[in-house]
């Protein structure tokens, strides 16, 4: 700028160009803004769900609200009702509308990594369809929140576990007793031994058992032997036999003999009967002699004088 | 005029050593004021002045976009496959799309088409400048005239180098936003409604906006701050001393402001 008039050297056409360039970037730069205001659905018809939440947390204006993972909403104000829930303004475009239904379930997910997702469920789709300004409560889960508690579960099983694994558990003292009762297994008088608590009971058990041997031995011989008491007792059973066999005739006998008084009974029975006839016949002729000794008696010059005599 | 001067200063100087840098940064402001003024008056632009800024129209931005858009391509080209190839080894493509778009189109792009104006810009007064300046103290007259000269020829400049870095940064742009869209999904038209959808959540309106703003702030500053940084060489006849562009330092510190002001604004 040295010298007034330097103008730098004229190209061929400069104004041309420059009202090209002018132009062509005026309408780049209206392009992009009707593209801009294309992608936040400036020019799209939208209806408006009200999503009612107890956080807002990681909900930002701007984020999408999926179905079955393609987006057909977006978030478009977040603020806070007179009642302290959580107002969350969604446009969603009407083309995507007939996705949510009255029973349509909204969800609120935020994950350890990456952004919060807002997500819908229509599981019946025959029903109405969800109408403009609807208000629905949202459903959160958080991950993120979930993790406190998973650490303290995570904690205690630790805990749990490090108790379980000390030397003095009680998971440690019962494999060492699993692995001295192995050895025990292993041993001289094994399960035997294992059993019994020890090497000594287990040799008293068999020793105790060799006496049982013996005395078993003994009572064969005595019983089963020569001159035993089996002997003795098959002797005896036949002798019993044999006065069994005496009984039965003895019995035989008896039973003659009562044949004989039952005949006895049945005479005894018949001559009963004539008694009782006899006797009839003696009350009859009793009552006659009796009768005539009365009339003896009245006809009697003997007869006694019956007048009562008053003193 | 950097802080660190006054410790080579005496005291009792001070106060007229940060008065004389306060009222450079306003003269700087004033500048931008004047231009913007001049800009949208009708009477400027009559023919010498719309023959002059389509001149430096086509300096600064036609002849220098074709090689600033291939250079941001491939040099995005190599940005963006390494975030998607390290997104998907991560298993965090669906974010990989935001990222590209927040970091590349959003924030690396304008900065690289201001600094690249600006450097252009300072080559431009490098070569018009420094003879004027490296001549020594200008007469009163005739220091005036030069004054009424640049102001002159000023406004085409700002303007065309406020177009240009509005220029790159947009055509750098949307090259790189057709870049990633065919990194991610290929030449397929099935990921174009996902992808719309991408850019619409990251592009909301105050990211826009902020978009907008922070561009054409970089165009004014690149325009500005060298220009005000010369004029002020002249109106205190000085000469210039370092071997650095007059208000690169300057200008440098309020890109970054401009810069750390916008995410500021975006992210906190």
């Amino acid at each position: 700028m040295a010298d007034p008039n330097t103008i730098p050297d004229e190209p061929k056409h400069v104004e041309a160009k420059a009202v090209i360039l002018l132009v062509a970037i005026a309408a780049l730069i209206v392009a992009f803004f009707v593209y801009v205001m294309y992608a936040r659905g400036v020019f799209e018809p939208t209806q408006q769900l009200v999503l009612v939440a107890d956080d807002s947390e990681g909900v930002i204006p701007g984020m999408d609200m999926t179905f079955a993972g393609f987006p057909i909403g977006r978030v478009r104000q977040v603020d806070l009702g007179k009642d302290g829930k959580v107002n969350i303004l969604v446009d969603i475009p009407k083309t995507d509308a007939k996705w949510l239904r009255t029973t349509s379930v909204f969800t609120l997910e935020s994950s350890v990594v990456g952004q919060t997702r807002l997500r819908a469920y229509s599981g019946i789709l025959t029903d109405p369809p969800l109408p403009d300004k609807a208000s629905r409560p949202v459903l959160r889960g958080d991950a993120a929140a979930e993790i406190p508690r998973l650490m303290s579960t995570a904690r205690t099983l630790l805990e749990n576990l490090e108790n379980m694994t000390r030397p003095d558990s009680a998971i440690g003292t019962t494999l060492a007793n699993a692995a001295t009762f192995s050895g025990r297994l292993t041993g001289k008088y094994g399960v035997l031994g294992t059993a019994l608590g020890g090497d000594e009971e287990a040799k008293k058990l068999l020793q105790t058992l060799q006496r049982v041997d013996a005395i078993l031995a003994k009572t064969d011989r005595r019983v089963f032997g020569k001159n035993g008491v089996m002997d003795d007792t098959q002797a005896a059973v036949r002798e019993l036999n044999g006065m069994l066999q005496d009984a039965r005739v003895t019995l035989q006998k008896v039973d003659a003999v009562l044949v004989e008084a039952q005949a006895v009974g049945a005479n005894a029975k018949v001559a009963t009967q004539d008694l009782g006839r006899l006797r009839g016949e003696v009350d009859a002729s009793l009552r006659k002699v009796n009768r005539l000794v009365d009339e003896i008696n009245r006809k009697w010059p003997f007869k006694r004088d019956e007048e009562i005599k008053l003193p | 005029m950097p802080i660190s001067s006054l410790l080579y200063l005496k005291p009792r100087d001070w106060g007229a050593r940060i008065a004389r840098y306060a009222s450079s940064w306003w003269s700087m402001l004033h500048l931008g004021a004047i231009a913007l003024v001049m800009a949208m008056s009708p009477s400027t632009w009559h023919r010498a002045n719309r023959l002059a800024t389509s001149t430096y129209i086509h300096a600064s931005t036609w002849a220098v976009l074709p090689w600033f858009t291939l250079l941001t391509a491939l040099i995005s080209l190599v940005i963006i496959r390494i975030v998607l190839v390290t997104a998907q080894s991560y298993g965090l493509s669906g974010f990989a799309l935001e990222m590209m778009v927040r970091v590349l189109v959003l924030e690396l792009i304008p900065l690289s088409a201001a600094m690249f104006a600006a450097l252009r810009a300072g080559m431009a007064f490098d070569a018009n400048a420094m003879g004027l300046a490296a001549s020594g103290v200008a007469p009163g007259d005739a220091a005036d005239a030069t004054l009424r000269r640049v102001r002159r020829d000023l406004v085409p400049q700002v303007i065309a180098n406020a177009f240009s870095v509005l220029s790159l940064a947009m055509v750098s742009s949307v090259i790189v936003l057709v870049l990633a869209y065919l990194n991610v999904y290929g030449l397929s038209p099935w990921g174009l409604g996902d992808y719309t959808r991408t850019v619409g959540r990251v592009f909301n309106p105050v990211v826009t906006l902020g978009f907008v703003f922070k561009t054409v702030l970089f165009g004014l500053a690149v325009a500005v701050i060298p220009s005000a940084a010369i004029l002020d060489m002249l109106r205190y006849r000085r000469r210039h001393r370092s071997n650095v562009q007059p208000g690169a330092l300057r200008l440098l510190f309020v890109l970054l402001l401009i810069e750390a002001s916008s995410l500021a604004v975006k992210y906190i």
